[in-house]
């Protein structure tokens, strides 16, 4: 009997439980509005290992807060994903969440993007560059708070390459071996921008299309062809970059932000940054462009406190909290404030990052018709690596990509 | 004299068994090669995900020891314990319904029983996976989606289409005499005693069979966790937890320990098998006489 009682008790009790889980904005004891704000970021950002960044900005939002009474509820989503967790689901997702930018359309087409306006976009606009801010309008409404800026970059071993060899490519491989991810779609349509291709007009106008045909992309695959039979040229491909810079084999790679931590132990006090280099195209130099996006502070459009949730979107993207995600955790910051701070911009790895952002990237397109992209240039790179891509045909193979990228089909 | 020329019969029979031991060598070295690359890659000291050769360099328990005491971004015996509360539960309840409804359909005449059949025949045509949108909205109207009611849902998901599977278990079954049934029944057993006591005590291997299947469903699944625990954390399962670890911003420095967490999910599994196997052999032998 006793035990059936109990039974109902505990029964009763997780009813309840899940019952207080649904509160909305009440009015608190104090006479302070309650709100409940559901907070999605990657796990670095939570774990006390590198320094609980998301839940100190929101205690500090909290007390600089004092109408709200805030309960803060923290998941786990990091920017490259969040957006296919927040459009399965929007009204049970977080209020506020990290997202990259290429993500972006697919949330505003499952309607999980908020706007910024009002003081809030103005402050926005305040604190960002023009060119940051535009990896996040779309037909000129403002999606985003951006909190870092997200591109690849060189990592170099100064031991081997003075500053003045790594600005061109040529120069680099007479000296020390450079791998470069030939077969991965988000590196390889560098080269091709440096010779004049281009995605969708200036990555915003659809209608354009991709043009990464013609005689101009013949010429970069006759050169990526050469290139790879340089022995000092290797394929960067699983990882093998980072191992050959720990093992000493290779002296060059590129990569992002991600992997400055392990560069930093692989090459100890030779580690180099850089912007990307040029290459010799035909006797020309010819600059290489890295695809450049965004990661940013979106707002769910279902919370059900717009206000307090867009006004922590903004603080935490903010300078201040631009300034703690450095320092916990090394995220490059974007604020036109911050980089004007000469501590921060001593970092190699952020001079190197922002200098590749301001001049050697072009923003990466998120039209649609972008996800037609990936797959042709791709399969490019592994035909130019296992030598099915040659002389004779690389203007069929090239019509053909610049075919695939402008079609639909799969 | 020419006998010497002519191959004799034992030493005919001794090359072709010579061959074929070589072939399934080879075959056993093909088939072992990714699992002792995986076992050599848990156990290697140099980090990142390439190598350029097959053997490590040095060899190490760090991987091991990093999965358990690195908990702060992947909380892997978190995982480890979610997965295996979830996993022993469906499994008990997913063995249950399978050689319940094995047992009705195998015993017991009803007018539901050839429709319900041909219905879990085609049912089971379906992939499940295509239904997992529909079933987290559903989990999510009942309000299972959020913190540790995600482990119920889980258990839910897992058992609960469990009664489709009976195909197996009711040949199995099928094959066991009528007569000992009736038997039973005539010294006054109820059905549930013909079950429980006669029944299951003869079909062990099937017994076996189904508990592993239906424990190894959830342990491996990721697909339905991916998308029932969303953004919680707390609740993930080791498929998740293994996935993230080769996510770019963590694959050089995890994967190592992705391969010693490889190695680890494969212990209980191999655990539950070992245990079990020895009943594998008993079978209806004897259980019949006359």
């Amino acid at each position: 009997m006793l035990r059936k009682k109990c039974a109902i008790f505990l029964a009763a009790c997780l009813f309840a439980a899940g019952l207080t889980g649904c509160g909305g904005s009440v009015q608190g004891n104090e006479g302070r509005e309650k709100v409940r704000l559901m907070v999605w970021s990657p796990s670095e950002d939570q774990s006390k290992a590198s320094g609980e960044w998301l839940q100190k900005m929101c205690r500090s939002f909290a007390e600089e807060n004092p109408q709200w009474d805030i309960t803060f509820v923290y998941g786990v989503a990091d920017e490259a994903t969040a957006a296919t967790q927040v459009s399965q689901d929007p009204e049970a997702s977080a209020d506020v969440f990290m997202f990259a930018n290429d993500t972006l359309t697919t949330m505003t087409d499952a309607k999980a993007l908020a706007k910024f306006g009002g003081k809030y976009r103005k402050e926005i606009e305040e604190e960002n560059t023009p060119e940051l801010l535009k990896s996040l309008t779309l037909d000129g409404e403002l999606y985003g708070v951006p909190f870092t800026t997200n591109t690849w970059y060189m990592y170099y071993d100064k031991a081997v390459f003075t500053e003045e060899d790594v600005k061109n490519l040529e120069s680099m491989l007479s000296k020390g071996t450079v791998s470069f991810p030939l077969t991965n779609s988000w590196n390889l349509p560098a080269f091709y921008f440096g010779n004049g291709c281009s995605l969708f007009g200036d990555g915003t106008d659809e209608s354009k299309g991709a043009d990464f045909g013609g005689e101009k992309a013949v010429e970069v695959t006759n050169y990526l062809i050469d290139l790879l039979k340089n022995p000092n040229f290797k394929v960067d491909e699983g990882g093998s970059g980072i191992a050959g810079l720990r093992d000493g084999s290779i002296h060059a790679m590129f990569s992002g932000s991600w992997d400055a931590n392990n560069v930093k132990e692989a090459l100890g006090e030779n580690m180099g940054a850089a912007a990307l280099p040029t290459y010799t195209l035909n006797g020309q130099k010819k600059q290489l462009y890295s695809y450049a996006g965004s990661k940013a502070i979106g707002v769910n459009p279902n919370a059900k406190n717009m206000e307090a949730a867009v006004k922590l979107a903004v603080y935490l993207g903010g300078e201040k909290g631009q300034k703690l995600h450095y320092e916990l955790r090394n995220v490059i910051p974007c604020n036109k404030k911050l980089l004007e701070d000469k501590d921060i911009l001593s970092d190699l790895v952020v001079a190197a990052q922002t200098e590749t952002f301001d001049k050697t990237s072009v923003l990466q397109p998120f039209v649609p018709k972008m996800s037609n992209c990936w797959v042709p240039v791709e399969n490019m790179g592994k035909g130019i690596r296992n030598g099915s891509v040659t002389h004779e045909n690389a203007k069929e193979q090239v019509e053909a990509m610049n075919k695939a990228m402008n079609s639909d089909g799969i | 004299m020419s006998g010497q020329r002519m191959p004799s019969a034992t030493g005919r029979r001794s090359v072709k068994n010579g061959i074929v031991h070589i072939v399934l060598a080879l075959l056993a070295v093909i088939w072992l090669f990714p699992i002792v690359w995986v076992v050599l890659t848990s156990f290697r000291e140099e980090k990142g995900s390439y190598v350029s050769n097959f053997f490590p360099k040095a060899y190490t328990l760090e991987n091991y020891k990093r999965l358990f005491i690195d908990t702060t971004v992947l909380n892997f015996p978190r995982m480890f314990m979610n997965t295996l509360i979830i996993a022993v539960c469906s499994c008990i309840l997913a063995t249950f319904y399978v050689l319940a409804v094995s047992y009705c359909l195998s015993r017991l005449r009803f007018k539901m029983r050839k429709p319900y059949m041909n219905m879990a025949m085609v049912l089971g045509l379906f992939p499940g996976f295509m239904s997992m949108i529909a079933v987290y909205f559903i989990l999510k109207a009942m309000g299972l989606t959020e913190g540790g009611w995600i482990r119920l849902a889980l258990i839910l998901v897992y058992s609960g289409g469990a009664g489709l599977s009976f195909q197996i278990a009711k040949g199995f079954f099928d094959t066991l005499p009528m007569a000992i049934d009736e038997a039973a029944l005539l010294d006054g057993c109820t059905r549930w005693q013909i079950f429980s006591r006669i029944t299951l005590p003869l079909s062990k291997p099937i017994i076996i069979y189904t508990i592993l299947t239906s424990f190894m469903a959830p342990w491996l699944d990721f697909i339905f966790a991916k998308v029932i625990c969303r953004a919680n954390s707390d609740q993930y399962t080791i498929a998740i937890g293994l996935w993230k670890m080769v996510e770019k911003e963590y694959i050089d420095s995890w994967y190592t320990s992705f391969a010693a967490g490889a190695v680890l999910i494969s212990i209980p599994i191999a655990i539950l098998f070992l245990c079990m196997q020895k009943f594998y052999v008993e079978g209806v032998s004897g259980a019949v006489k006359g």
